[in-house]
């Protein structure tokens, strides 16, 4: 991995990063929240540590399913 | 340098070609397989599209299809062959029944997709070509304009019915 | 290598399309291509047989999360 794919990666997770501050719509704010996720996964995977790399792929979803109702309860933004 | 840009542009052609046939031969454009995938043809065609064409781009979007078939088989033959893409193709079997989706898609287009990119790697290609070039299909459907992508997939849909 | 930098420009494009999307339906296709682009990018990255089931985990979950996301913005009960 070289100078500019790292910049490519990070500006993918600094995107999702101010996404996340920046939407209105508690639909769009867990959006951004994977996002981020997707700019950190290729770090982990160039490094070599694929069994990290699986696990934090299959706990990033759980948690978003966690999120949605507690995201559904509460009206006004958070 | 040039020479491997005309390659992953053929690829994609290849692949673009590939999942659209499969999926709708599948009969993905015709109804939402869960409720999300309603909703964002809902969405889509409030933008001004095709609502057959934005219901397959729901289905895209909420579960392994074609598509998703076809990169996976492209990357398990870079990495292992053919032995490789029918790894990907059982891994796609599972994710299927994982979101819920009852139809065989995913499965179809990944075994098709590994013969299709394997036969393309005795001729000269790389399957690092169909990677990208799947990406760069998949672009051309669901990322550059949403109105435009459903009312081809939904000219495309009523040609086969 | 033009391959992983094809890859890698266009999962910055499809996430500022998708931040710049203000529906919620029209925004999930774009991150869909973000996903697509990324999981290619896995295994172009490292070549190993356990980077295609990395690959494999990122998709299939991320096509999770999009699914559950989806499924409770139609109003449907929340499935997977």
């Amino acid at each position: 991995m070289d100078d500019l794919l790292v910049v490519l990666f990070a500006v993918v997770a600094l995107i999702g990063t101010v996404g996340v501050y920046l939407q209105r719509d508690r639909f769009n704010k867990l959006i951004a929240v994977g996002i981020i996720y997707g700019g950190v996964v290729p770090f982990i995977v160039d490094r070599g540590y694929l069994d990290v790399a699986i696990a934090v792929s299959l706990i990033i979803p759980i948690t978003t399913i966690i999120m949605l109702p507690l995201c559904r309860r509460q009206d006004h933004d958070a | 340098m040039l020479g491997e840009f005309l390659h992953i542009l053929a690829a994609a052609a290849v692949s673009w070609i590939l999942f659209v046939a499969v999926d709708i031969l599948f009969k993905l454009p015709e109804a939402g397989g869960v409720s999300g995938a309603s909703a964002i043809a809902r969405d889509i065609q409030a933008g001004g599209g095709a609502l057959s064409g934005g219901t397959m781009m729901g289905n895209i979007v909420c579960s392994p299809d074609a598509s998703a078939g076809t990169l996976l088989a492209a990357c398990g033959v870079y990495v292992a062959g053919i032995p490789g893409g029918l790894l990907a193709a059982a891994l796609v079997f599972i994710g299927n029944r994982i979101c819920h989706d009852p139809g065989y898609a995913g499965t179809t287009g990944a075994v098709l997709a590994t013969f299709v990119v394997y036969a393309f790697t005795l001729v000269g290609f790389a399957a690092t070509d169909f990677i990208a070039g799947m990406v760069i299909a998949i672009l051309t459907i669901q990322g550059l304009s949403h109105t435009h992508a459903s009312r081809l997939l939904a000219r495309l849909w009523r040609f086969r019915q | 290598m033009i391959a992983l930098y094809v890859v890698a420009v266009i999962a910055v494009f499809g996430v500022v399309r998708a931040t710049l999307e203000r529906n919620t339906g029209r925004k999930l296709p774009f991150v869909n291509v973000m996903n697509f682009a990324v999981a290619g990018a896995l295994v172009l990255l490292l070549d190993h047989p356990l980077a295609l089931v990395a690959a494999v985990a990122y998709f299939v979950g991320s096509t999770l999360e999009a699914n559950a996301i989806a499924s409770t913005y139609a109003g449907g009960d929340r499935r997977g």
